[in-house]
């Protein structure tokens, strides 16, 4: 029923249109008018489109043209690798804002695994083509500082319940000065808003904000609020989409510099000189995935925090996270989403030179640390003997209920915290407060042992007041994770565990820090002795954790179970490491799966990996080739007694040692190529063999050693003291007379043959060809090439063809080959025809980025076809390699105080960066510090890679180019600084801090700026004012004495201008004998003895040469945010308690004024008679005594007078008394008389009018009257 | 906090090392200068070329022991500006032009050098050579404009000298990479004859032997004769003939020949010398490439120095200068070259066999140079 209603109401009559009628004949109009007004409307208006004003119409196309350009960017060209590294994205935000919640989350988006305890990077596959490296960022300026250096994208966590907190701003500074990266905000705690309108505007005005610091539109993403301790699944998700397709502009400094952001950290010292001297330099290797540009071997790197180091030696891993390889696919396969931190204890199986690094399952790293909690916690507290009682008591935990979640001593700690917060932070000015209390809190944390991460979790926890439970477990866990951490650093004590403990460690461990693994190995290898039979089993043990077949990329070929043959081979050497491979064997059948990798060059550099392995090739197949072995043998070697030295290790070892028979075949094949090929001769000629190539520094001191290899021995110290020149004078000429010679130059002059391709006869025939008729190509000789092209080429394709489909083939490629040609010929017209038409369109702008794009080809396709081990030595190890980067020389402090949540970064230098030198800059103090800088007062200057410290002296330049001195940073303005500090090319921004150490509640960037010149040596200077007294004055020439000490002196001044107190201007004329540094000048005016004499100079000052690197990575951990370095003036008084001790000169005293006399004025008599009256003294002194004649005697009146003159003044009173009253009466009476007459005269011209009215009416009728009569009678008449 | 230096026996090669320490900040110290020599140490023009270092540098530290056999040199910052320098006359200021032609482009402002000495000499290269084949190659890798220039005043021969030169180069920040594969077909010639304090006819009679060997390849020859007179001829006499073929490309091959000093040596005629000059210069297109053996190592050098993109350049055989030049490279820079030998093809008439040398740039940029 109601269907049928709806239908029928929706068959509503359809308009009609008139076909007839005024209207439709106006429409019709109109439709017809359209057409013709589109066409020329022009022609309708001509004004409207005809060139009003010149100037207006040429100020409108620059301004088009001005937007226009504005657009254009300068062309780079693009260097970006073709398999990207990972991108940075660096987690940011002030303490307790949720960074570790958001990493967590964001992995769990990506790989579906949970980590625990998140320490230092974790490196993900998150698409076909993009990796992501996640980093949080702490609480600490040194590491805001380093991350802003690496990053790619940033992170911003916002607590949106708070506000803008001061450590966002101040890390927005610091990408400001080193390259801005990406920025995406993210607002966290938006679940304690509890009116949606409060949201609302509360989102709108952090946006408004926020987009004035990024960028008008900068994306903002909101997370509303915690499910189970975690982000809703569907906003991280979204924010996951962006992060894995936002784009990225390259910053300069980053793809000018190699750097490795280092995800793992080795120990390689030799166990015995540790054993002598627990301080001695270590040797590390640091793992990364190289970024930024080529890194070359023998590099000099800085690592922010601990200072510069050259690499002793690089190498190229396989990558440990590697990207899937076919890209086909729309979506990852689940074993595809890898998943790398080895710091925090996940990722593939790494084989490599030293060290081992194994891998767990999916899902097995949470379960384990759920599952284990309870029962580990009290056998490692048992064995933790190497902590304190104090340490053990902050990490103690109690719990409740029986599988309830634990409570730490940091928990009630956290909570505090909270509740000291929470109260502030409605009040806007708390935000200072309130970084300064977390900041307190989290000292506290740090000494009870414990990091900051467990406070930030246990807040997150609260945050998700209604999932408490869930969160606090989770808490459980990374608390119980760090102190894991904590153990395999310190772990010492692993040898001494009996076999359960070290199993269960394991347990526990699984999911934790490799390095604890390597060193319980190193541990029992130091004392093979004290091996027993069961710990080498449970060496095998370990190695089967490492299950992941998840990665068919990262672990290629299974090891053990079938290299029982290579095994023989190399018993001789290993008895020990052969019984423990078996052992494993063993152990292998009865369920697990050991996968390793079967990366060659893990065992070795990859110099060995080059050269080694054509060595052993060409010896067994006796190719004849020559190649030195010496260098083989040597490592050889020292391979060998690695092995020895290496207990549990000679098992992956003894499998790379013999991975060299895997497809022997195809790599000799490959070697003989390679040395067919004429290059590798000219190369050996030119840099000798490859081997002697990368040996470093050692090496290339004995550089003469490459003569030796093209030319023979004796000649080397002639060679080497030989004639210096450029010419090249050949052996023996050529016989230039003979015809044959002269031939064989001929075609290099453009007398002689053309190339088939340039040839002015066969360019001809071409365009005829392009240009004639078509038919004409299918007939005579070129349609005969043609065919025999086409025969050719089905021959080269395959001869098993039958024969009669030979034929047909023919005809199909006769038809495609027709095809071809017609579509050639069109290309070629259209170039043809682009280049005539298209080219005046083409600017400058687009040549350039042509250009650029034709390099950038070049760049990526001259070097493709090569092995990585010979491109690397050409090019340098590409950026996205995973490289492994050996340091000898490092500090024991960075090993023993190694904590990865801080950053360790390798920043290469370029080649005259790690030189030391001084730099201008232009500097800004910021407009948010609240003080001015003083001179040289020392600076923390973050400049480059570096923090260092360093003491400006700020100057100002003057109009005619000199630096003057400044004693402090002018208040709202630029200004120069000069510091000692390392080269760094100019133009590169920097940031300068006053202290890294203290969290004060005010902004902590003092100034920014740029560096504008370096040089070996600065001018600078400071005013000086030599002081001189007259001692003899004559007309305008006065002897100076005071101002110089000697003749010398003054003879150096002489022409040097002075002026006095009062303006005279002088000249230093000549030096006086005596007294000594005196010296006679001339004034423009005569001087007075009291004058003083000013001599205005200029004194050079010279720049302090500190250069001190903040060397924050050395420091325990706990305490790595509190370096300090030196102090400043102001500090060191206030630290001493000294005060300043004014100059009695100094000192403001109230100013006592003599009353000054001054004397009358003299004007001579002459004077005063030459002087016009005006001007002339008055005589105006006084009259004089009045003569006698003209004194008026004084009168006395009689008693009767008296009387008389008395009543005669009272009657005048009387008398003037009434008049004053008849005459007020008077006035009223004249004032009521002109008001009455003023009445009579308006009646009066009432009257008038009246009367006047009736005449002129009396009037108009007689005139009427007559008028109509005079009228009528005309009538009459007519 | 200085970077590691390196370190060398002997004094060959001295320039390379010096020039090359000096772009790259690298110590360097050389040992055993002539340490087996009668006359041990450094000798008199090799001091005088590291003066000429001195000057354009700016906290440059040299240490010589007291034989002089031992040279440590850090090198400062390059500073350029005007400079007058007197040329050792044991070698030619080509010698000393060499290095600073390396060098002139990475200053802080622009360099002016006067330099004063021997002009021509048999050794090294001439002024007139490098002036045009050095030049023109500058401009390849972007040094071009106003600025460049080198000006023959004075011209002075061995042994006595009296020479004048001029020199100035505008500096960069940045070189560009350069592909220089195509060398393109020789299409004229050009020379110069000069004579100084002897007979102006020398100059007529040696471009008339010229021409008669090269008239054979090419019409378009010209060979300008240049006698100088009083204070402009120096103090020597001699005289020499320097030839360039010039591609279409604009790359310049170039050969010369000069009279020994006088009283050393056996005399030539100046008919033979300009046959053997002539004769030299078809050696030199015989061995071919885009850059000619003297300039070979320049254009390596601005090549390693360029930013980090792939340069190439087609080059005739190396020169052993070329080759310790490129192990010099290697040291200073860790940039290694590809070098790909190209046989001639049979059928083609184009000399001997050539190299493509192929590198990636170090993304070298001045240092020195100011902004503002």
């Amino acid at each position: 029923m109601m269907d049928g209603k709806v239908k029928e109401q929706k068959e509503q009559r359809k308009h009609q249109q008139k076909s007839s009628g005024p209207k439709s004949e106006r429409k019709k109009s109109r439709k017809l008018d359209d057409t013709a007004v589109e066409e020329n409307e022009n022609k309708k208006n001509p004004k409207a489109f005809a060139v009003q004003s010149a100037v207006r119409m040429a100020k409108s196309f620059h301004r088009t043209q001005d937007l226009k350009t504005k657009k254009h960017h300068i062309p780079h060209v693009d260097r970006s690798p073709l398999d990207p590294p990972p991108i940075v994205v660096v987690v940011v935000g002030p303490p307790k804002v949720g960074k570790t919640t958001l990493i967590r989350c964001l992995i769990k988006n990506f790989t579906r695994q949970k980590l625990g305890d998140i320490r230092g990077p974790v490196t993900i596959v998150s698409g076909k083509k993009r990796r992501l490296t996640f980093i949080e960022c702490n609480n600490d300026i040194n590491t805001m500082i380093d991350l802003a250096k690496v990053a790619d994208l940033v992170l911003m966590l916002i607590d949106a319940s708070f506000g803008f907190e001061m450590e966002t701003f101040e890390f927005l500074n610091i990408c400001q000065v080193h390259g801005f990266p990406r920025i995406m905000g993210v607002l966290t705690h938006l679940d304690s808003f509890k009116n949606n309108k409060q949201l609302r505007t509360a989102k709108k005005v952090l946006k408004h904000r926020f987009w004035t610091e990024v960028y008008q539109g900068a994306k903002l993403f909101y997370l509303s609020g915690m499910v189970y301790g975690e982000y809703q699944a569907q906003e991280v998700k979204n924010l996951g989409r962006f992060i894995s397709v936002i784009k990225f502009r390259p910053l300069a400094w980053q793809t000018s510099h190699p750097y490795v952001f280092a995800d793992r950290m080795e120990d390689l010292t030799d166990p015995e000189t540790l054993r002598l001297d627990q301080k001695c330099d270590r040797t590390v290797s640091l793992y990364g995935y190289l970024r930024g540009t080529y890194l070359k071997k023998h590099t000099q790197v800085h690592i922010p925090g601990v200072g510069d180091f050259s690499v002793a030696d690089v190498g190229f891993l396989p990558d440990p996270c590697s990207l899937p390889d076919t890209k086909r696919k729309r979506t990852l396969n689940e074993k595809e989403r890898l998943l790398y931190a080895p710091m925090s204890g996940v990722g593939g199986v790494v084989y490599d030179k030293d060290a081992v690094y194994i891998d767990l399952p999916r899902g097995h790293v949470n379960r384990e640390q759920e599952e284990s909690r309870p029962t580990t916690e009290l056998v490692r507290s048992l064995i933790d003997t190497h902590a304190t009682l104090d340490a053990k008591m902050a990490s103690s935990k109690v719990s409740l209920f029986r599988g309830s979640a634990t409570i730490t001593d940091t928990d009630v700690e956290g909570d505090e915290q909270l509740e000291n917060s929470a109260p502030l932070s409605p009040d806007p000015t708390s935000n200072r407060e309130r970084r300064k209390m977390i900041f307190t809190g989290e000292v506290e944390a740090n000494e009870d042992g414990d990091d900051s991460e467990d406070g930030d979790d246990s807040e997150d926890g609260e945050d998700g007041d209604d999932s408490e439970d869930g969160d606090d477990s989770e808490d459980g866990e990374d608390e119980e994770g760090g102190d894991d951490g904590d153990n395999g650093e310190n772990g010492e004590g692993n040898d001494d565990m009996d076999e359960a403990e070290s199993d269960e460690e394991l347990d526990t461990n699984e999911g934790n820090n490799v390095s604890m693994f390597l060193k319980q190995v190193r541990a029992s290898t130091e004392q093979p002795g004290k091996l027993t039979e069961p710990q080498r089993v449970q060496t095998g043990k370990r190695l089967k954790m490492s299950v992941d077949e998840g990665e068919p990329k990262v672990s290629e070929t299974l090891a053990f179970a079938d290299s029982e043959d290579d095994l023989e081979l190399s018993k001789e050497d290993l008895s020990e490491g052969e019984s423990a491979a078996e052992e494993s064997d063993e152990e292998d059948s009865e369920s697990e799966q050991i996968e390793t990798r079967a990366a060659g060059s893990a065992f070795c550099s990859d110099e060995e990996w080059t050269d080694d392995e054509p060595d052993v090739e060409s010896t067994v197949k006796s190719e004849g080739m020559e190649i030195p072995p010496p260098k083989t043998t040597e490592k050889d070697l020292k391979k060998a007694k690695a092995l020895e030295i290496k207990g549990s290790d000679q098992a992956y070892e003894t499998d790379g040692a013999l991975r060299w028979k895997d497809d022997l075949q195809q790599k000799a094949s490959e070697v003989f190529l390679k040395h067919q090929q004429a290059a590798p001769n000219l190369r050996k000629l030119v840099y000798g063999t490859v081997s002697s190539q990368g040996a470093g520094q050692g090496e290339e001191a004995e550089l003469g050693g490459l003569f030796r290899v093209s030319r023979p021995e004796k000649s080397k110290t002639n060679l080497a003291d030989a004639a210096d020149y450029s010419r090249f004078h050949p052996d023996s000429l050529h016989n230039w007379d003979l015809e044959e010679m002269m031939h064989s130059i001929a075609d290099c002059f453009v007398t002689g043959k053309w190339e088939e391709w340039q040839d002015a006869a066969t360019l001809l025939k071409q365009d005829e060809n392009l240009y004639g008729d078509f038919e004409d190509l299918e007939t005579g000789e070129v349609h005969n090439g043609d065919d025999k092209d086409q025969e050719t080429q089905p021959e080269v394709g395959g001869e098993e063809e039958a024969d009669d489909d030979a034929k047909e083939d023919i005809k199909v490629d006769d038809e495609t080959q027709k095809k071809n040609k017609r579509l050639e010929k069109k290309r070629r017209l259209k170039e043809r025809f682009d280049a005539e038409y298209d080219d005046g369109d083409a600017t400058y702008f687009d040549d350039l980025k042509e250009e650029m794009q034709i390099q950038a080809e070049l760049n990526r396709t001259e070097f493709e076809s090569m092995d990585d081990a010979t491109r690397v030595q050409y090019e340098g190890f590409r950026p996205g390699m995973y490289v492994r980067l050996e340091i000898a020389a490092l500090p024991c402090e960075f090993v023993t105080n190694f904590d990865p949540h801080y950053p360790v970064i390798l920043g290469g230098l370029g080649s005259s960066e790690g030189n030391v030198g001084y730099l201008q800059l232009r500097v800004k103090k910021h407009r948010w510090y609240n003080r001015i800088l003083k001179n040289r007062d020392p600076l923390i200057v973050s400049l480059g890679w570096r923090r260092f410290q360093a003491m400006p002296l700020y100057h100002i330049e003057d109009h005619n180019g000199r630096h003057r001195m400044l004693k402090y940073t002018p208040q709202h303005m630029h200004c120069g600084a000069s510091i000692w500090g390392p080269i760094t090319p100019q133009g590169t921004g920097f940031l300068a801090v006053q202290s890294v150490s203290e969290t004060k509640a005010n902004f902590r960037i003092a100034a920014t700026g740029v560096v504008l010149e370096l040089d070996k040596s600065v001018t600078l200077v400071k005013k000086l004012k030599l002081i001189g007294y007259p001692y003899k004055i004559y007309k305008n020439t006065s002897f100076i004495k005071g101002m110089f000490n000697t003749v010398l002196e003054v003879a150096k001044f002489e022409g040097a201008s002075v002026r006095t107190v009062s303006g005279v201007r002088g000249q230093i004329k000549k030096a006086l004998s005596t007294p000594a540094g005196a010296y006679r000048a001339t004034f423009e005016d005569r001087l007075l003895m009291s004058d003083i004499v000013f001599l205005r100079t200029w004194y050079p000052v010279a720049v302090p040469q500190l250069y001190n690197p903040v060397t924050s990575l050395l420091l325990p951990v706990g305490q790595k945010e509190n370096w300090s370095g030196m102090r400043t003036v102001g500090q060191l008084k206030h630290d001493l308690g000294l005060h300043y001790k004014p100059k009695p000169d100094s000192v403001y005293k109230p100013v006592v004024r003599a009353p000054r006399h001054f004397n009358r004025l003299n004007i001579p008599k002459k004077l005063q008679k030459a002087l016009p009256f005006k001007s002339k003294p008055k005589q105006d002194q006084g009259k004089g005594k009045t003569p006698r004649d003209l004194i008026r005697p004084t009168v006395v009146r009689e008693p009767r007078e008296r009387k008389v003159a008395a009543l005669l003044d009272a009657l005048s009173t009387v008398h003037s008394y009434q008049r004053k009253k008849a005459r007020g009466a008077q006035r009223l009476k004249h004032k009521g008389f002109l008001q009455q007459r003023e009445k009579q005269e308006g009646e009066k011209v009432k009257r008038q009018k009246e009367a006047k009215k009736k005449l002129y009416r009396m009037m108009g009728q007689q005139e009427n009257k007559s008028q109509r009569s005079s009228l009528k009678g005309a009538s009459q008449d007519g | 906090m200085t970077s590691h230096g390196l370190e060398y026996q002997g004094c060959n090669f001295f320039r390379q090392r010096l020039v090359l320490s000096t772009l790259s900040g690298k110590r360097v110290r050389i040992k055993g200068i002539r340490s087996r020599d009668d006359n041990p140490g450094l000798r008199d023009f090799e001091a005088s070329f590291i003066r000429l270092l001195d000057k354009v540098t700016n906290g440059t530290k040299i240490e010589i022991n007291q034989t002089g056999t031992v040279l440590f040199y850090q090198p400062g910052l390059l500073l350029g500006g005007t400079i007058e320098h007197d040329c050792n006359p044991q070698r030619s200021i080509g010698y000393y032009l060499e290095g600073l032609l390396m060098l002139a482009a990475f200053m802080k402002t622009p360099l002016k050098a006067t330099l004063k000495g021997v002009t021509n000499d048999p050794t090294d290269p001439s002024v007139d050579l490098l002036k045009t084949t050095a030049l023109p190659l500058l401009k390849q890798f972007g040094i071009d404009g106003d600025g460049l220039e080198l000006k023959v005043v004075k011209r002075g021969m061995a042994p006595g000298g009296g020479g004048e030169v001029l020199f100035s180069c505008p500096i960069r920040r940045t070189l560009r990479p350069v592909q220089l594969t195509e060398p393109g077909k020789i299409k004229r010639i050009r020379g110069i004859a000069y004579s100084v304090r002897c007979s102006p006819q020398m100059a007529n009679r040696i471009v008339d032997s010229a021409r008669s060997v090269i008239n054979k390849f090419i019409p378009d020859i010209y060979i300008y004769t240049d006698h100088l007179k009083g204070a402009n001829s120096g103090k020597s006499p001699g005289f020499g003939l320097v030839l360039a073929a010039e591609t279409q490309k604009g790359f310049f091959l170039s050969a010369e020949l000069s009279s020994a000093p006088q009283g050393q040596g056996p005399t030539i005629l100046p008919e033979d010398l300009g046959k053997n000059c002539a004769k030299l210069l078809l050696e030199e297109i015989h061995r071919g490439g885009c850059v000619d053996s003297t300039n070979q190592s320049l254009a390596l050098l601005f090549m390693t120095l360029g930013q980090q993109d792939v340069s190439k350049v087609l080059l005739g055989p190396l020169s052993p200068y070329t080759v310790e030049f490129l192990r010099h490279i290697r040291d200073f820079f860790q940039i290694m070259f590809k070098m790909e030998a190209k046989p001639p093809l049979e059928d083609e008439r184009k000399g001997g066999e050539k190299v493509l040398m192929t590198c990636v740039g170090v993304g070298f940029s001045n240092i020195s140079k100011v902004t503002k």
